[in-house]
């Protein structure tokens, strides 16, 4: 190809603090965040399990509160914190959340469960003590297929009681 | 990998002027909101905008106040926003209920008033892949030139499923507007017409500043049907506002969204005041909202169901508003 | 029973998934997360038509496009492929024909997934469009046009089974009634969409497939026949998989079309379907007609069965032919009748094909069947226990169509949920609008008779010891999240004596585990379970030799305890696990053991035709209440909770049973509320997780399972299945539910509120009608 015909940049520079590191990344206005997640950076624990918007499988923490990475943009991630499930365990030990999903059988395929956690791990970051009520309410939007969402709930209330 | 939205650019304009003006230089352009609606149509191949104007960062769209002479929204606010703000709960819980029904908690994290309220109108032929509506022969709203719905007729008859409109409605609100050509004020209901294609009567420029809401509202509340308990949008949705004095009727609104092209105010329920809330005045009601609504085939469950349960709904929220002790006066 | 478990008795906690900790840090890889490293973005072009010659195809304008890579189409595979031998009547990539809306046609593979997209857009296709039928009448009228030129009527299979006599047993009955139900076609919907990732080596001309598939072999075996490849120069591995309920039993013509990009364009293509196109690939359980008509005494004992059961196949046989000898052969072996009459059609129809999916065939008649003992019950003024409890089976013993019952714990699972729910005191107590209902249901523990009759054995699991002392469980079995690999290291682990951790489990990869028929049938707790008790207990035998040598004691002396092999009567003499690990690797090296099992021939089934279907070693056993309530103006039912007992011989992990059970229930909820496809001129207009409602954990209800432990003498430790057999008995229970709270009989599935609104509005029709009647002169 000659160089006049080499079509124009459509990329910008988005910086970022991906589970507590910042990082700079040049990408398309249209990426999705869930694509930056999975393809520029390549961290997979972020899952695609719909067209988009309904499942779930795709949640991360943009400033601490959840959203769906399939249907938001990296370029607005610009300047924030993103957290995926990648980043929830520290110092080589579990999430009391991973814990709790592991132990309690909160996982069956496992698919949905990162994006499961992560609206879990909100969840508790803004309410330490929630009802499973509120616990429901806090998970209502995200689909899982294998566990009927019993021992979802149990988790989650085990990992409140584990809390420190 | 995750099929992209389309390839267009976005900016990030400081103020409003700034907005209409990028508008301005790229015509078929689009505002972003939380882009819940938008980014999943746009990956629907359902439009192919060069340019998104993200309105986030416009401070003047943020804000959220409730004042002794009423209440002002931004348009960016956030339904959870609202849905938790305790004043907006105390004052005007049709509001609240109808943000914190839409739909999953995550999306309303990010989804904002006016994207809600600006919403595209829905309907199975039409929110579909592109394969899809390519396969068949696509449809008048987008591409295509019949109708599925009513392929005899020229209209198109997608359903507005909004929910915080109709809330709003009951609670009087007007909204601020600004385009090229400055900025305008009008009554809520004059933001739609019944026309699936065109539902909103906004010049492409302009974008929602605010809706702003009277003081003194009366007590109401808001219901939605839907077969899920989470996420579903509205296969009809019912917001009632009502006063009694003296056990008789001195303000009943219903408005309602999900089952026209726009969502509207039930017409005649002020021939219902003055009356006590009785069996028959429901009886009234909700032939009334038979009458009025019109749902098409444009969702996978049956039409006749939702304007029958609709009006069921209006039924059970009058009643029991009716019977809170704030309605009475 | 099998293998020996330290006598442990329910309620134990369980383990954890052995691959648990993979899943809740995100480091599980799914084949969509596997190295993408050069590989090029695979994409399907489908047909816009349901029905149709293809006149034209060109595909040159694609070929052309800068980055495409390759292009292949129904010319690169004339072979036709299908999971079972008799009914190989689809290709990967329509030939000549398509069948259905969204049938693959084309494919490209290229650099990016914008590149591909737009190598799509460049594909011509011209058709000549046939008549196409979408409903099972339409299909089988008279002058229809045909799916397949060689079935007349578009009949896939009809099935005609009579046991006992059924007319005398009707006319023995005081009480006869019928009911006609019909249930929606309902998909699998995993969460996670289909994926595929094929390295083709043309140095070497090896072909390396990483797929979501539940049948690892079947692939493998079907890459090599369409691809008329050498099965030796492939290798199939199953990463980590995000569910399956049947969506992977069979090859999916995405995952041959995935191979066949590869070996076109000589490399690496990653393939990933959309939401809408794992509907498209649809294979669940079909839209299904059922009439079915009961025989009862006065006191609730029935007399005879009498089934017909049509169903819509969609375009392809897939199999078919097994769900609908499945939807007669399951009448059978939960409640002893004396005459069962069943007449199944299986039709092809213009839609995307169905399949197997959790409950494979039993579901919907089992639905039906539970719906009219209700209302038999209810005529009869009999309580819906007491029905089930004058019909019970005794095992061991065999049903009419000879199917083997060894174990038989379904009356403490009536017992069990009764009491659990309160249901003496509560039915009929219930303020109106709120209600209770039971029913029944029971499951296969794998299809006795395999789909290839090759002689070997129906399962093989190798165990392989180290210098490390640690035990590597080889097995061809895929774990797609039910947690069979978890099951296999326990019963490794239970029948040497170790602690789990000691035992490594690798399953399905086709280089290294033996082959293994798959995860379907709920066969693997059964078979494989079986089977790796049988390796590890040869491998412990040789253990004990090496023991018995090291303690200078008899053989028959050594026993093990907790990771150590003790002297009977001398409690002080005593060798570590790996002590003894060490010495049996002496002169010997590593250690290979082969463990097996074989169904016993008693257990494969009748001679009659389709008799191998339904055949098993033994059944689940599942009683279930459920508690709704129904709002009679909006038509919403909310279950409020539910309670199942499950028979499953015997509980091989308490955790994962209780997890498999309120999975199935939970799922039967979905097809019972709100779950059904819906196809617009074919076209499928329910396509994404928005118009398909899995429920959300909103009107999720809390579900009490219990465990019922009969011991079956054949199982793995006396263990029978437990991921299905629940799933069945949820609808009829919600449907009677239904009728208790507010008196409607639901004929169909889902309940969904129109349909509920529905029939309050023609029940206040039928009873203005009959006071009209009365009041007319
Ligand atoms: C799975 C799923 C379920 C959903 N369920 C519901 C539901 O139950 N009820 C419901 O109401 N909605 C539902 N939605 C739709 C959507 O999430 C909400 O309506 C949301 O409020 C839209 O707001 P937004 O800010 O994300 O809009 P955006 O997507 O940003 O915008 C929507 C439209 O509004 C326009 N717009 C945005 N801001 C302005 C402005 N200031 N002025 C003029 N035009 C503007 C955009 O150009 C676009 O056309 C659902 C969406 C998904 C994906
Ligand atoms: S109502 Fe008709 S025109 Fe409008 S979106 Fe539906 S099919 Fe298209
Ligand atoms: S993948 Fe994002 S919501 Fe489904
Ligand atoms: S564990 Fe499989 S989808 Fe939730």
């Amino acid at each position: 190809m000659h160089q006049d015909q080499r079509p124009p940049s459509r990329k910008r520079l988005v910086r970022l603090c991906l589970n507590g590191r910042w990082r700079e990344d040049a990408v398309p206005d249209h990426l999705l965040l869930v694509n930056y997640l999975r393809e520029t950076v390549g961290l997979t624990g972020t899952k695609t399990g719909c067209d988009g918007g309904e499942c779930g499988a795709c949640m991360v923490l943009v400033d601490s509160v959840p959203m769906p990475a399939c249907i938001t943009l990296a370029v607005r991630c610009e300047g924030r914190s993103i957290e995926t499930i990648e980043g929830l365990s520290s110092g080589g030990s579990l999430h009391r959340l991973q814990r709790a999903f592991h132990e309690q059988l909160g996982t069956q395929c496992g698919f949905c469960t990162p994006g499961m956690i992560m609206s879990a791990a909100a969840l508790l970051r803004r309410n330490a003590r929630p009802t499973d009520g509120e616990i429901r309410e806090a998970l209502a939007g995200n689909l899982c297929r294998c566990t009927g969402y019993v021992k979802i709930v149990e988790s989650v209330r085990a990992a409140v009681d584990d809390a420190p | 990998m995750t099929a992209a939205a389309g390839a267009f650019r976005v900016v990030e304009p400081a103020d409003v002027a700034a907005a209409t003006a990028a508008h301005a230089g790229e015509p078929g352009s689009r505002y972003l909101g939380g882009g819940t609606d938008l980014l999943v149509n746009l990956r629907r191949g359902l439009g192919t905008p060069a340019l998104l104007i993200d309105l986030r960062g416009i401070a003047e769209l943020d804000g959220l106040a409730c004042m002794a002479g009423g209440a002002r929204i931004g348009a960016g606010v956030t339904l959870a926003r609202i849905a938790a703000d305790p004043e907006f709960r105390a004052r005007y819980p049709a509001l609240c209920e109808a943000a914190a029904a839409v739909a999953g908690p995550a999306h309303r994290n990010v989804a904002t008033v006016a994207g809600n309220l600006c919403l595209d109108t829905r309907c199975i032929y039409y929110n579909q892949s592109e394969w899809w509506r390519g396969a068949n022969a696509y449809c008048l709203k987008y591409r295509g030139d019949v109708c599925h719905v009513a392929p005899q007729g020229r209209h198109c008859h997608a359903a507005f499923c909004g929910d915080l409109a109709p809330a709003l409605l009951v609670l009087g609100a007007s909204i601020e507007v600004a385009g090229r050509a400055g900025r305008r004020r009008m009554p809520l209901a004059e933001l739609y017409r019944d026309d699936g294609l065109a539902h909103l009567t906004l010049a492409a420029d302009e974008l929602l500043v605010a809706a702003e809401l009277p003081a003194d509202p009366p007590p109401s509340a808001y219901a939605k049907l839907r077969v899920r308990g989470s996420v579903d949008f509205p296969l009809a949705g019912v917001a009632v506002a009502l006063r009694a004095e003296e056990g008789r009727l001195s303000i009943l609104r219903v408005a309602l969204t999900g089952t026209n092209s726009r969502p509207f105010l039930l017409d005649g329920t002020d021939n219902l005041l003055g009356r006590p809330l009785d069996a028959t005045v429901l009886r009234h009601l909700d032939r009334l909202v038979q009458k009025q609504v019109h749902p098409m085939r444009t969702t996978l469950l049956q039409s006749n169901y939702r304007r029958v349960a609709a009006a069921a709904l209006a039924r059970h929220l009058a009643a029991r508003l009716a019977a809170t002790p704030e309605a009475a006066r | 029973m099998n293998g020996t478990v330290a006598s442990r008795d329910w309620p134990r906690p369980g383990v954890p998934l052995i691959d648990g900790i993979d899943k809740v840090t995100g480091h599980a890889r799914f084949t969509a997360d596997l190295d993408p490293c050069g590989a090029l973005v695979g994409r399907i072009f489908r047909s816009p038509v349901s029905h149709g010659d293809i006149v034209r195809l060109d595909v040159s304008r694609a070929r052309d496009l800068e980055g495409v890579v390759a292009v292949v189409t129904g010319d690169d595979c004339p072979r036709t492929y299908g999971v079972l031998p008799v009914a190989m009547n689809e290709h990967p990539l329509a030939c000549g024909k398509v069948r259905y809306r969204g049938e693959p046609v084309a494919a490209v593979a290229a650099v990016d997934a914008e590149t591909a997209e737009r190598a799509l857009a460049l594909i011509e296709l011209e058709m000549r469009e046939l008549p196409a039928h979408y409903t099972a009448d339409s299909a089988r009228a008279a002058g229809a046009a045909l799916v397949h030129d060689d079935r007349p009527g578009n009949l896939e299979r009809a099935v005609h089974h009579v046991f006992g006599d059924p007319e005398a047993g009707f006319a023995a009955a005081d009480l006869v009634r019928e009911v006609r139900i019909d249930c929606a076609e309902v998909n699998h919907a995993q969460i996670e969409p289909h994926a595929a990732l094929a390295d083709y080596d043309p140095a070497t001309g090896q072909l390396t497939m990483q797929s979501v598939s539940q049948v690892t072999f079947y692939l493998h075996m079907m890459l090599a026949h369409c691809l008329q490849m050498d099965e030796s120069r492939i290798r199939v591995i199953k990463p980590f998989v995000g569910g399956g309920f049947g969506a992977r039993v069979e090859v999916l013509n995405f995952e041959i079309v995935t191979a066949l990009l590869a070996r076109a364009a000589q490399g690496k293509v990653l393939m990933q379907l959309t939401r809408e196109e794992n509907f498209l690939t649809h294979r669940a359980r079909p839209q299904t007609a059922i009439r079915l008509r009961l025989g009862m005494r006065r006191d609730g004992r029935m007399t005879a069965c009498e089934c017909e059961v049509v169903q819509r196949g969609g375009a392809y046989a897939g199999y078919g032919i097994v769900t609908i000898l499945y939807a007669g052969a399951l009448l059978h072996g939960l409640y002893a009748i004396p005459a069962v009459k069943y007449d199944g059609y299986r039709i092809y129809t213009n839609l995307p094909p169905c399949g197997a999916m959790r409950g494979h065939g039993g579901v919907n008649t089992r639905h039906a069947f539970e719906v009219l003992l209700d209302r038999m019950a209810r005529e009869l003024e009999l309580d819906p226990f007491a029905v089930r409890r004058m019909n019970l089976l005794s095992a061991p013993t065999r049903t009419l169509n000879e199917l083997l019952v060894n174990s038989y714990g379904l009356p403490e699972c009536l017992d069990r949920v009764e009491r659990a729910s309160g249901w003496r005191e509560r039915i009929g107590r219930l303020p109106r609008g709120r209600g209770i209902g039971m029913a029944c249901s029971h499951y296969v523990s794998g299809a006795a008779k395999p789909i290839h009759r090759t002689g070997e054995p129906h399962a093989v699991v190798n165990l392989k010891l180290d210098w490390d002392g640690g035990v590597t469980a080889l097995t061809g079995a895929p774990d797609i999240g039910q947690g069979s690999s978890t099951m296999i290291a326990i019963t490794v682990a239970e029948t040497l004596d170790l602690p789990l951790e000691r035992i490594r489990v690798i399953a399905a990869d086709s280089a290294i585990t033996p082959k293994d028929n798959g995860a379907y049938s709920s066969r693997i707790t059964f078979m494989v379970g079986n089977a790796a008790i049988d390796a590890a207990q040869r491998l412990k035998d040789i253990l004990s030799e090496v023991a018995a040598r090291k303690l200078g004691v008899r053989r028959e002396d050594v026993y093990t305890a907790a990771g150590m092999f003790l002297a009977r009567g001398s409690d002080a003499t005593a060798v570590s696990f790996e002590e003894v690990a060490k010495a049996a690797l002496v002169g010997e090296g590593t250690l290979t053991i082969k463990g097996t099992f074989t169904c016993p021939p008693e257990s494969q089934g009748g001679k009659h035709k389709g008799g191998a279907v339904g055949a098993t070693m033994g059944f689940s056993y599942v009683a279930q209440v459920v508690e709704a309530s129904v709002d009679e103006d909006t038509g919403q039912v909310t279950v409020h909770q539910v309670w199942a007992a499950i028979d499953c011989g015997h509980a091989i992990n308490p955790l994962a049973v209780t997890g498999q059970v309120e999975g199935a229930v939970w799922m039967g909820m979905g097809q019972a509320l709100s779950e059904e496809t819906c196809y617009l001129d074919g076209l499928p207009a329910h396509a994404s997780l928005l118009e398909y409602r899995v429920p959300t954990i909103i009107e999720s209800p809390p579900i009490d399972v219990q465990i019922v432990e009969s011991h079956d003498p054949l199982g793995p430790f006396g263990a029978k299945e437990a991921s299905e057999g629940a799933l069945a008995s949820f609808a009829p229970a919600l449907v009677a539910a239904v009728a208790n709270a507010i008196g409607i009989d639901l004929d169909e599935l889902p309940a969904t509120p129109d349909r509920v609104v529905e029939a309050l509005i023609a029940r206040r029709r039928r009873a203005r009608l009959k006071s009209a009647q009365e009041s007319a002169p």
